[in-house]
């Protein structure tokens, strides 16, 4: 094959311009190794989003499948137990098992964020899609947990007319409902500014609960109404912990016993402070049936 | 089915909705969750308003009305990919047997605090009946609202997947 003198040297000056960026490329790629996950930030990693998800609420089945879906695009097989105060994980490397790990992680106590699961289950099909690297996962995920929660003003508004509503699924007059708002917006008002406050939640459930029923039990001491019983047994209503005995019940369902009778006597646990509080406040008002 | 029923029926069902709201907002959901748990919270409960209403017993009817919502919760979850214990959990609520929970306990204190035979007789009678009641109406909501996760398990999971 011919080529004329001067294509030669073309192509000469062409490669010597290019030396410099095959040089960079090459170098990128040793940056790119160097990048490789360790088998520590992996699973420091999937603890936190399983801890994540458990202060939010989620139930261990969706835990279990949501992480386990995420180690499995970074190349790892796990083995996962959820208990009411730690998680445990074991991690194995697929193709090298003598790399493994057993790491157990504390989980912070239990704040209800129903965004936070519904954007980590949808990261996990991600990253299990697309294939995404552990930097952009992280990345993603810490921008999931640092979003603004609802304004605690409108979440105070909302559950007012909710349990005033619940009041009037119980057949209360407008009284009732009257008192069961107002009942409701003192006491809720007092549980945000405990929780803030960082008390027990066993002392915020008494206390809120005894506010609440309080104020809503007035109706039975200055005779307001037709319905004072109604307004008092349907103002503690807003503090039963449902999304903890509806995930109790369905961890038992799924097999996951130990977590879901821990969830159980949690809640359980709840539901006795709550009565303790209305309890309290019928004595004060000088009642005795409900 | 006369008008005042159907009128009776559309009432429970907007205070449930109501209500739902309410529940839901504590949880933090996204705007669009919120709206869908009020319209199957008030599909939910409407439903077993009209069963309990025309006889059925309370824990029967709740486990209807439940399974009635789980369904609907997993085609919702299809739609705006997002997990279907999202809605369905705090359209749950209204139906969470919070009186008898209390009656239960404030019996357990009354017969604590008693002494007379016959009253106590009275107080175990009530506290067995609430007590059962609470938790068949919650294993019925549970087990109603997970149907669609125990029969059709894959795809139940699968809901937030995009691709």
């Amino acid at each position: 094959m011919f080529i004329p003198e001067r294509n030669i040297e073309k192509l000469r000056q062409y490669f010597q311009k290019q030396l410099p960026k095959l040089q960079n490329i090459s170098s990128m790629e040793s940056n790119l190794e160097y990048k490789i996950p360790t088998i520590e930030q992996i699973s420091d990693l999937l603890t936190d989003i399983a801890s994540s998800l458990m202060t939010s609420g989620a139930h261990t089945m969706r835990i279990i499948q949501n992480v386990s879906r995420m180690a499995k695009t970074f190349g790892y097989d796990i083995d996962l137990s959820v208990f009411q105060l730690s998680i445990m994980m074991s991690i194995t490397n697929k193709e090298n098992p003598s790399n493994r790990m057993t790491i157990i992680k504390k989980t912070k106590p239990l704040l209800l964020n129903f965004t936070c699961v519904s954007d980590i289950s949808a990261l996990s099909w991600d990253t299990y899609d697309k294939n995404l690297p552990y930097d952009e996962v992280r990345r993603k995920f810490e921008e999931i947990i640092s979003q603004k929660r609802m304004s605690r003003w409108l979440v105070l508004i909302l559950v007012g007319f909710a349990n005033a509503a619940f009041c009037g699924l119980f057949k209360g007059d407008l009284y009732a409902i009257s008192l069961v708002f107002i009942g409701t917006l003192a006491g809720f008002y007092v549980r945000q500014e405990m929780i803030i406050k960082k008390i027990n939640h066993l002392v915020v459930f008494t206390t809120s609960a005894f506010v609440a029923s309080l104020i809503s039990g007035i109706g039975y001491v200055l005779p307001l109404g037709n319905t004072p019983e109604v307004a008092l047994a349907a103002s503690v209503l807003y503090l039963i912990p449902g999304v903890p005995l509806i995930n109790s019940v369905l961890d038992i369902i799924e097999g996951h016993i130990l977590t879901g009778i821990a969830r159980l006597v949690n809640a359980s646990s709840l539901i006795v402070c709550i009565a303790i509080g209305l309890f309290a406040s019928m004595l004060i008002l000088g009642l005795t049936k409900l | 089915m006369n008008s005042d029923m159907f009128r009776m029926i559309l009432f429970d069902g907007l205070l449930a909705a109501i209500a739902a709201i309410g529940f839901a907002v504590i949880s933090n959901p996204s705007r669009k969750s919120v709206f869908v748990s009020a319209l199957l919270a008030a599909i939910g409960h409407a439903t077993r308003f009209f069963l309990i209403k025309s006889g059925m017993e309370i824990s029967l009817a709740t486990f209807v009305a439940a399974s009635c919502i789980g369904l609907m919760s997993v085609l919702f979850a299809k739609l705006i990919h997002c997990p279907a214990e999202v809605f369905s959990f705090p359209s749950l609520l209204p139906m969470i047997p919070g009186l008898f929970a209390y009656r239960t306990i404030l019996g357990l204190i009354k017969f604590m605090q008693n002494s007379d035979v016959v009253k106590s007789q009275q107080y175990m009678l009530d506290i067995f009946h609430n007590g059962l009641t609470t938790l068949f109406i919650l294993l019925a909501l549970v087990i109603g609202v997970s149907l669609p996760v125990l029969l059709f398990p894959k795809y139940s999971f699968r809901v937030t997947r995009r691709y």
